[in-house]
């Protein structure tokens, strides 16, 4: 800062207003950018939504924003549909019984890994790569063969375990770098006071552990909430769908398309998600980044 | 002086690691069972549900059906021999590169200039960071939804600014070039938060001091970005890379709901081949082969990404 001003003072006055120009240009460029950032990120979502409350003939017939007939029909005939209803449901508990799952796995496998000293220590570093190589693309076929062997397509458990191993080897990963910070003074503390394994982490590690751990459930959340190619490999039968195959299916229909039911349809997908996100948007743009980079 | 330098910090290191391995040993009192039982379950889910698949792609791949749920009968490597030969296959690796390769153009574009407005960002406006992160929230089926109603020919928004700009409409989704460049759009709108993440978080570790200095010395902005900040932040724009032709070569929802893999076969990529030769044709052991080549692209992707962490250290931060 003293530096700056220093630099600033030695400057003759046309090269003062040379800088000045610069800056503003500068500062100007910025909002320009700003300004196309917000337009990218959000008037896709916006501009669906207007789409959503116009009437089918009104999306070609009335172009503006602000739809001048706005109706409800968009989400009335996606409401209507028995495919809609079974998928959101489904989804919601393919959702719920991931977060929970994965929970469950990757909280007592982190646990260890941070905590004791064993073979097979080495197998974290699996756990980083194992989800870089494998993409859930290359899954689709192989448990596609697996779940028919074993009786088990189209059931919601199936999906459910599916997805688990997809957001594992992240949530364990995740949970790892956070046991690292709990204090191990705390737990010895709490050793000596006589509390055994159960109690220690049921009392010290988990309350610590908290915010990571809400992080991972609404990353399995999301990923099984949005996963496509599982659903598509695992499922055959219309009862057991979750939202992203049942809007495919709907983009599919040949005819006079509904597209207000489709931006309805999109619209229902994303908004409940956006709520909760906005909730603990702190938490997951840390979990995000953290994911990518390990 | 330099070399001293080295030795030194060497030898803190050493140290440092000495102090805090006994932190690293187990928790006295429990029973030697205990962390194996602990950790059992999620490597067992691992392995049956990440690493078995990739055995069996490679195995299936190697046999050959007659007809659906007949025996396999051992056929080596025919199935990429054949693979290979085959013009449609060869197509769908032609348009797998170009739309990774757009995708990377693009998104590393964006992300860059996203990421540096962002960094010099303060006070009420940082909601913006926040609002980056939407189109991670929105999965790829929706994606292509709402490109399809925004670029669509007749009432899409994208025309009509067209047009306001004198540009005529354009027919998205049955002009082959358009078509491909509107995947590459929704798939680099799908992937952009990652990126701009990644490169943000890179920008904030930077060190302002370099940043003050350059400018005491005379340098402009632009200048400023290409010498200091961007190779300052090469880690994370590596990082991004990679990151993005992930999503890329793996991408299937926002293609398959977006085009189809249409018109004219545009915009099939190898996704679109596996889903088509696995799920419409029934050609398991052929799709297997499809799956070995996409996890041997996947793999080389992987390569560079160990090699990226290796050399910046990146599980350090």
């Amino acid at each position: 800062m003293s530096a700056q001003t220093r630099s600033r003072s030695q400057r003759t006055p046309g090269e003062r207003f040379v800088a000045a120009v610069r800056r503003r240009l500068r500062r100007t460029g910025i909002w320009v950018v700003l300004a196309f950032l917000a337009v990218w990120t959000i008037f896709p979502i916006l501009l669906t939504l207007s789409i959503s409350f116009k009437t089918r003939a009104d999306v070609s017939a009335d172009p503006g924003f602000i739809p001048s007939n706005p109706t409800l029909q968009g989400y009335a005939s996606v409401l209507a549909q028995e495919g809609f209803r079974s998928a959101f449901i489904n989804s919601l508990v393919v959702g719920l019984g991931t977060s929970v799952l994965t929970l469950a796995l990757a909280v007592p496998a982190a646990y260890a890994f941070v905590r004791f000293r064993f073979r097979g220590r080495h197998l974290l570093l699996l756990f980083t790569l194992l989800p870089r190589l494998i993409p859930g693309l290359g899954l689709m076929v192989p448990l596609y063969r697996l779940a028919v062997w074993l009786g088990a397509i189209d059931q919601l458990l199936t999906l459910i375990v599916a997805f688990t191993g997809t957001v594992l080897p992240l949530a364990v990963w995740l949970l790892v770098g956070f046991f690292q910070h709990v204090p191990r003074e705390l737990e010895e503390a709490a050793m000596v006071d006589g509390a055994a394994l159960p109690k220690r982490v049921r009392y010290v590690v988990l309350p610590l552990a908290l915010p990571a751990m809400i992080t991972i459930g609404v990353l399995a959340f999301r990923e099984a909430w949005n996963e496509f190619n599982l659903v598509l490999a695992l499922t055959s039968s219309p009862g057991s769908r979750t939202l992203p195959y049942e809007l495919f299916l709907m983009t599919q229909t040949t005819g006079f398309q509904n597209n207000p039911g489709q931006a309805a349809f999109a619209i229902m997908t994303i908004i409940p998600f956006i709520f909760v996100y906005l909730r603990i948007e702190r938490f997951v743009v840390g979990g995000i980044t953290s994911g990518a980079v390990k | 002086m330099t070399t001293r330098r080295a030795t030194e910090r060497r030898r803190r290191r050493r140290a440092k690691r000495a102090a805090s391995r006994p932190d690293r040993g187990s928790l006295v009192g429990h029973s030697k069972a205990t962390p194996y039982v602990l950790s059992a379950p999620a490597i067992l889910a691992v392995s049956v549900l990440l690493a078995f698949p990739v055995v069996y792609a490679v195995w299936g791949s190697l046999y050959d059906t007659e007809f659906i749920g007949g025996p396999g009968r051992f056929v080596g490597f025919q199935q990429y021999v054949d693979l290979f030969q085959d013009p449609k296959f060869l197509w769908s690796m032609s348009r797998t590169f170009v739309f990774v390769f757009g995708v990377l153009i693009l998104g590393m574009t964006l992300g860059l200039v996203f990421g540096f407005a962002l960094h010099q960002v303060t006070g009420g406006m940082r909601f913006l960071r926040g609002v980056t992160i939407v189109p991670y929230l929105v999965s790829g089926i929706a994606t292509a939804v709402i490109f399809r109603l925004i670029l669509n020919q007749n009432f899409g928004q994208v025309n009509r600014f067209l047009e306001f700009l004198g540009i005529p409409a354009q027919a998205w989704f049955s002009d082959p070039n358009l078509a491909m460049l509107a995947s590459i759009l929704a798939q680099v709108w799908a992937d952009l938060p990652l990126a701009v993440l990644l490169i943000l978080g890179g920008l904030q570790l930077m060190d302002p001091q370099l940043l003050d200095a350059a400018e005491v010395d005379g340098a402009t902005g632009w200048k400023r970005a290409w010498r200091i900040s961007i190779p300052l932040i090469t880690p994370q724009i590596s990082l991004s890379t990679i990151l993005l032709s992930y999503q890329a070569l793996t991408s299937l929802g926002v293609i398959i709901a977006l085009t189809g893999g249409g018109p004219v076969d545009a915009t099939r990529t190898l996704t679109i081949a596996l889903y088509e030769t696995a799920f419409v044709d029934l050609e398991t052991n052929e799709a297997l082969a499809i799956v070995v080549v996409i996890l041997l692209f996947n793999a080389l992707l992987t390569l560079g990404y160990v090699g990226l962490s290796r050399r910046y250290n990146l599980d350090e931060q």
